[in-house]
């Protein structure tokens, strides 16, 4: 199957190393280990490799993260930490992804590792190693420091598209990178071309290579994939086959270009791409218009926006193949490439025809097989956008499938071997995804649809999404139609806008939050209980935020004069003035605090007391309105770690060509985040005027509402095939009973509820354990019923 | 830099896990301490050069982890290479019809492919199950050449390698003949495909 995320994983890490830096001509090498019996030999012998990719001077903490390959071609994720006071770097072994969790993983051993009880990091990683993963949405808990503290990260949910600025790889992708390039990128991916991403950060670096992979979601990219290739492999570039390696910028001086051929090099410090292709125009060109138009419209992009816009690209050009699918009595189901083809619009079959030579397509397919023939139905993000996108051969289709279960069912097929396992979450995810799937649907495909009327899209869009002929009850096929449905149905969300305001409003704070000025210091330890904290002796390791703020300001104000018209709250110019009187030039900003002090984080922060810390979760900014009316309160400060896993904005002001930004603070860093402001620049050129006269007219009929979009999204629809997420546990949700009969309804629709006569709260279901008679039988009796 | 050599050949070795793909490679190349990657970027590459018809040819042979998932290789995994060395390990029945489905994917979209079906681990009579019958039978009518080898007791080994790079040589001797070797390296795709192709088959 194409994920190359592996499942079942048991531990939250699989070994932590800490190495020494090469010296003179002997290379580095890892000093010590947890767990010693962690006996992966090759790989312990490449971790150094990949710390120390090159010889660097370390001026500033920096995180990154590498990717190792299997032989089964099941990546391990290393997570690697550099502190220039250290004389070592610290690396996790993890097959998790969670590049946030173990960002903070990281600095809490760093922290610990300058305890003055030695045992304090032998224990904390015990007790982390030991302790089980705890289910997608919760969070996975230790208490160490003698129990007066906790380490705390929130599992990702099982289904999330990346956003803005929450997940950290995309939101450097999208600072580094137009979308121009982005488009590039993702055409070449489309070509399986040689791809080579260049950075002098290995932070941005391993962060880019990474989100060029998720943004191709469902695919997954199936080649050579190396996010930090060290010097020591560079012969690797050389390969012949398709691959996607980032080279750090000393890496890549040493690369001699005549050698390696035909590549596609993206610098992700001078967002260039060179290539000697074109394969960005050989895209079906209804295809480029939609995508550009959605990431040209910057306002929508906080949030899954960008990561969105590309699904869409991806349900247009292969939502299709469900048209190929040969789906007949007692068989598997297969694929029909012909059919495929044939049944897509004529402009875009040429395209089509070479994609069928893919190996991220035929991946695609069979895991899409996989699923359906293993009864899981159609059930992930990518599914239910299809079925948003094409409504007609969606529920045609589903009609098919759902007489072909049926069938399997009946005939007591062995077909589905691994349902037992599997259908709980997968039916969970269904119901879930399409009770969430109506919700600020409506809104933001009206405006798709509309858009590809005009520009005479695929056909079946032209079904609508309020189809008449659609039942009642389907409501994924016709948000429109059916949402009314669950209108009174509450169901509980994550809905971390609402939340934010909510804490924002009624949290009372008074003190005004502003992190940048020297003065205010909501962060400084000062402001902390110290009393609380358990060890008093251990310093804070320094992290140079300003001097990562610094660097991405360099990087994207250097562009057109600031349009000062428009209303930040808290500029960045004013910044500017107040701090460093001294500096003219715009794109030279010197910061007042460089030496750190005001940027610090608390130094106990690791050690905070155990609290619930639902408000950290909720510092996330709402929307941009939300940044310039309303200023980010800090929530109460003494008691939270401020740096969760969650970023939130710290300050917003413009950049020069009049685009908001927004600081969005990490834990390890300050991003900035541009959008455009839902309201009219003077300054912008006609063709830009075009679209924001747009965008104030949206109402209901025109353009995708970021909040809607993303709130739906956040709603977490649980998926069961995704693909960047299989490895996680799903949820099963205890449900009130109202909202459990629902649940019902939806299962029948899809004729993916295969027993749930059963007790409403049974954990397991079970759709194909014949063994119990009355049971079948009642399953029959309630099995769906067609009309 | 002066050239060490004449020609330079980036070959494949593609096979389901287990066949004995390494120790093939092993076995040949120039330097056997080189350590291998294949266990931690999952690709993984040995050199070596070799003398044939007076000339100098350099040998890169790439292998890449967990093949075997997939049910069809398809042409881009090939695009940029000289020549395909498809090894199945005799004495495993589903890595031989594994061979023979990519065998027939690449038949289907690479016109002219240099390549070579080898089954490895043919050391233990006893255990052997795909029968030499069998696989010259299939050979035929793929119209290529069948090997087996032994990476262990080293049989064979060094003829089929050397089998591929004539192969190889005399395609790209032909190609040259045929004077047909200007190519606009930035068309697009779909021309581009077509050069690759030939380059790749």
């Amino acid at each position: 199957m194409g994920s190359r995320i592996r499942e079942n994983v048991k531990h939250f890490f699989e070994c932590f190393c800490e190495v020494v830096p090469p010296t003179g001509d002997k290379a580095a090498w890892i000093i010590q280990q947890y767990p010693d019996k962690y006996k992966d030999e090759e790989v312990l012998k490449a971790v150094p490799n990949f710390a120390y990719p090159y010889k660097f001077e370390n001026t500033v903490i920096q995180h990154y993260s590498f990717v190792l390959t299997d032989l089964e071609s099941k990546w391990t994720f290393g997570f690697c930490r550099h502190d220039p006071r250290g004389e070592t770097a610290i690396v996790v072994l993890s097959y998790l992804p969670w590049h946030q969790a173990f960002y903070k993983f990281l600095d809490n051993i760093a922290v610990l590792m300058t305890s003055p009880r030695s045992e304090d990091l032998s224990e904390f990683l015990s007790a982390v190693y030991n302790t089980k993963l705890a289910e997608a949405g919760k969070y996975f808990t230790v208490p160490f420091n003698r129990g007066e503290s906790n380490f705390s990260v929130e599992v990702p949910k099982p289904f999330q598209l990346p956003s803005i600025p929450e997940n950290r790889n995309l939101t450097e992708y999208y600072n580094a990178v137009d979308s121009h390039n982005m488009m590039i990128i993702f055409a070449s991916m489309l070509y399986e071309r040689r791809i080579i991403f260049t950075s002098k950060k290995l932070k941005r670096l391993s962060a880019c290579v990474q989100s060029a992979n998720d943004v191709i979601y469902p695919m997954i990219w199936q080649h050579i994939f190396i996010p930090v290739l060290p010097m020591a492999l560079i012969d690797y570039l050389l390969a012949p086959m398709p691959f996607l390696i980032g080279v750090p910028e000393e890496v890549m001086k040493k690369v001699q270009r005549h050698e390696i051929g035909e590549v596609v090099i993206l610098d992700a410090d001078a967002n260039t791409v060179t290539t000697p292709f074109d394969d960005l125009n050989n895209l079906p060109q209804e295809v480029i218009t939609s995508l550009k138009r959605q990431l040209k419209n910057k306002s929508a992009l906080l949030g899954d926006g960008v990561s969105r816009a590309f699904l869409r690209a991806l349900v247009q050009l292969i939502g299709g193949y469900r048209d190929g699918l040969r789906i007949q009595e007692a068989q598997k189901i297969t694929f029909d490439q012909e059919k495929f083809i044939e049944t897509r619009p004529v402009s875009f079959q040429p395209f089509l025809r070479e994609m069928l030579h893919l190996q991220i397509f035929q991946q695609f397919i069979e895991e899409r097989l996989a699923m359906l023939n293993n009864g899981l139905g159609f059930s992930d993000e990518f599914e239910m956008e299809t079925f948003r996108y094409s409504v007609q051969s969606g529920s045609k289709l589903k009609q098919q499938y759902k007489d072909w279960t049926s069938t399997m069912k009946k005939e007591g097929s062995a077909f589905f071997k691994s349902v037992k396992e599997k259908a709980n979450p997968a039916v969970k995810s269904a119901v879930k995804t399409v009770k969430d799937g109506g919700k600020g649907v409506k809104s933001a495909y009206r405006g798709l649809r509309s858009r590809l009327k005009e520009n005479q899209g695929p056909q079946q869009l032209q079904n609508g999404l309020d189809s008449p002929s659609d039942k009642p009850r389907s409501a994924p096929n016709s948000p429109t139609g059916k949402r009314r449905t669950f209108a009174g149905i509450s169901v509980p969300t994550t809905n971390h806008r609402k939340d934010t305001a909510l804490s924002f409003k009624s949290s009372g704070f008074e003190r005004s939050y502003s992190p940048l000025s020297p003065t205010s210091q909501p962060m400084s330890p000062d402001g902390l209980d110290n009393s609380r904290s358990g060890s008093p002796n251990l310093e804070f390791p320094r992290i140079d935020l300003m001097n990562e703020m610094k660097d991405l300001l360099q990087l994207r104000l250097d562009t057109p004069p600031v349009d000062r018209s428009l209303k930040p709250v808290r500029s960045l110019e004013n910044f500017k003035q107040h701090t460093s009187p001294t500096s003219h030039s715009p794109d030279r900003w010197v910061f007042p605090s460089r030496t750190g002090a005001p940027m610090a984080s608390p130094p106990k922060r690791f050690f905070l007391p155990n609290q619930p810390s639902s408000e950290t979760q909720n510092l996330l900014l709402q929307s941009p309105d939300d940044v310039f009316s309303s200023p980010p309160v800090p929530p109460r400060v003494a008691a939270k770690d401020l740096f969760g896993t969650t970023p939130f904005v710290v300050a917003g002001g413009h950049s020069e060509n009049g685009d908001p930004l927004f600081l969005v603070a990490n834990q390890h860093s300050i991003d900035i985040v541009k959008l455009s402001p839902p309201t009219c620049s003077p300054r912008r050129k006609p063709e830009d005027m075009e679209d924001l006269i747009r965008l104030d007219s949206t109402s209901d009929t025109d353009d995708f509402d970021p909040l809607k979009t993303n709130s739906y999204s956040s709603s977490a629809p649980l998926s069961l095939s995704n693909p960047l997420y299989t490895y996680e546990n799903h949820t099963t949700k205890q449900n009130g009973s109202v909202q459990n009969r629902n649940d019902q309804d939806l299962l029948q629709e899809y004729g993916l509820d295969f027993s749930f006569t059963s007790a409403p709260n049974q954990q397991i279901f079970d759709p194909f354990a014949g063994t119990s008679a009355s049971n079948k039988v009642n399953s029959q009796s309630q099995w769906t019923r067609f009309d | 830099m002066a050239r060490d050599y004449d020609h330079l050949f980036k070959l494949l070795i593609i096979g389901d896990s287990g066949v004995g793909k390494s120790s093939l490679l092993l076995r040949f190349a120039d330097n056997t301490f080189s350590g291998s990657y294949i266990t931690t970027i999952g690709v993984d590459f040995k050199i070596k050069t070799v003398s044939l018809d007076g000339q100098k040819v350099k040998l890169q042979i790439w292998d890449t982890a967990g093949q075997e998932r997939f049910r069809t290789i398809t042409s881009t995994y090939y695009r940029g290479t000289h020549g395909v060395i498809v090894v199945y390990d005799v004495t495993n029945g589903e890595s031989f019809a594994n061979v023979k489905r990519w065998l027939h994917e690449i038949e289907q979209n690479c016109d002219v492919v240099n390549r070579v079906l080898v089954g490895n681990k043919n050391d233990t009579p006893d255990r052997k199950v795909v029968l030499t019958e069998d696989a010259q039978r299939f050979a035929d009518t793929m119209n290529i050449q069948l090997f087996e080898t032994s990476a262990k007791d080293n049989v064979n080994v060094e003829e089929m390698f050397m089998a591929i790079t004539r192969l190889v040589l005399r395609s790209k001797q032909e190609m040259k003949e045929r004077q047909n070797i200007t190519q606009n390296e930035t068309v697009n795709l779909r021309k581009s495909n077509k050069q690759g192709k030939k380059k790749c088959c």
